[in-house]
């Protein structure tokens, strides 16, 4: 084969078969060559033969690790890891409805461990209104958030961020509207913020904290996993 | 090479069970695998939340369609990385606001009349290949072929960096892959 002579029929049949393993075919030259796969099994094994052939690049390419919530949401779109297998892997549930079932127990769970802890040992100074206890699943992150009258205290017991990451604090309303930011968890020590005017504090309010880029989520919702979530409960 | 095939055996077992809904086999081909899909979904969208994503889209539809996997002939990591490759590029294109390509994928669901060992090892061998074939190739050539797999391109995106006709670009590609094909398959 020189550059010169034109491509036999066979060869442009492979060529083609080529191209569409490739993902290079447009237009009605796609449709056509998709169409032939069922049509023509010649034509569909010189495409898998073609795959087989080029999967190699990828396979020299260097393994990346990915970070570990997308395991985790993978199988919060598959429904794994809650009791019922009745969801619609196909639907896709907002974060802050989809991470409920997951997380609630979680939330449960710590709010009673600190509970048998801490019996009768209110913070020292003036005792607020609400407060949320946060655990991520491993309890190495602790947050505590606490709401005197409309002024929030969020306070990191335990751990932090990774590198170039911050954990954003996310105000969880029950009726399933979008959470609102409440701002960044400090990197260390307590920070104290004003409630926003709209948001009224009660029964069923959740607090999320959500793993972001540095600075928080860059969208204004929620971009990383939440890494640990508690209701919002009436001290 | 004994190594190679007991990896492809126990990939193979593994994606047997996640047709079963076995959550465990899942989680362990996640681990066997993940990683280098990720690698796939990067080289293409050059994007770490982008390729997050798609990452998870990507495991989602292996547990969706590993049922099928038996049945095409393809080995398991082509499988699989084919999977990964092909939903990076609809969503590049997607991104480039194109009309989409090829779902390259239907190959990978028609049934295959000869799978067969033997079929394996000439595969296993068409890699080990791959290297050489391309290095005989030479470049640009070998460069469009790694351009246009791992990171996505079109012909269009090839000619313009070429500045070259479509067209041209077009059969040039084919005539390096065809030259691919027959060094890989001597």
């Amino acid at each position: 084969m020189t550059d010169d002579m034109p491509l036999t029929p066979e060869e442009i049949d492979d060529a083609l078969a080529a191209e569409l393993a490739l993902g290079l075919l447009e237009g009605d030259e796609a449709q056509d060559a998709v169409a032939r796969l069922s049509s023509d099994p010649g034509f569909a094994q010189a495409v898998r033969d073609w795959q087989e052939r080029l999967a190699g690049l990828a396979l020299n390419l260097t393994p990346v690790m990915a970070p570990a919530r997308a395991r985790q949401r993978i199988r919060e779109q598959l429904g794994h890891g809650r009791a019922p297998l009745s969801d619609d892997p196909n639907t896709r549930t907002p974060w802050w409805r989809g991470t409920w079932g997951a997380l609630s127990g979680l939330a449960a769970v710590a709010a009673v461990a600190l509970f048998l802890w801490m019996p009768g040992q209110t913070p020292a100074p003036a005792a607020p209104d609400y407060q949320a206890q946060l655990a991520s699943e491993d309890a190495t992150l602790r947050v505590t958030a606490r709401l005197d009258g409309r002024e929030m205290e969020i306070a990191l017991e335990q751990g932090a961020a990774a590198d170039g990451r911050d954990y954003e604090i996310w105000w969880v309303k029950p009726d399933g509207s979008a959470p609102i930011s409440l701002g960044l968890v400090p990197t260390s020590g307590t920070a104290r913020m004003a409630l926003p005017e709209e948001l009224e504090p009660g029964e069923g309010i959740q607090i999320a904290l959500s793993d972001e880029p540095s600075g928080g989520s860059p969208t204004g919702q929620a971009t990383g996993p939440i890494v640990a979530i508690a209701p919002l409960t009436p001290v | 090479m004994a190594l190679k095939e007991a990896r492809r055996v126990e990939l193979e077992e593994m994606i047997a069970r996640v047709a079963l809904a076995d959550r465990d086999a899942f989680d362990a081909l996640y681990d066997a695998t993940s990683a280098k899909l990720h690698a796939v979904c990067l080289s293409v969208l050059k994007d770490r939340p982008e390729a997050e994503e798609t990452l998870q889209e990507v495991y989602v539809r292996i547990w969706q369609s590993a049922s099928r996997y038996a049945s095409n002939g393809l080995s398991p990591m082509t499988w699989l990385i084919t999977i990964a490759r092909n939903r990076s590029i609809d969503r590049l294109r997607a991104r480039k606001s194109r009309p989409t390509t090829a779902p390259a994928d239907a190959a990978a669901t028609i049934p295959s009349t000869q799978p067969g060992p033997e079929a394996a090892t000439i595969h296993a061998q068409q890699r080990r290949m791959l290297d050489e074939c391309l290095a005989e190739l030479g470049e640009p050539q070998a460069g469009a072929v790694r351009a246009v797999y791992l990171e996505g391109d079109s012909y269009a995106d090839l000619a313009a960096r070429v500045g070259k006709p479509v067209n041209t670009i077009r059969s040039w590609l084919r005539r390096s892959l065809l030259r691919l094909k027959d060094c890989v398959g001597q």
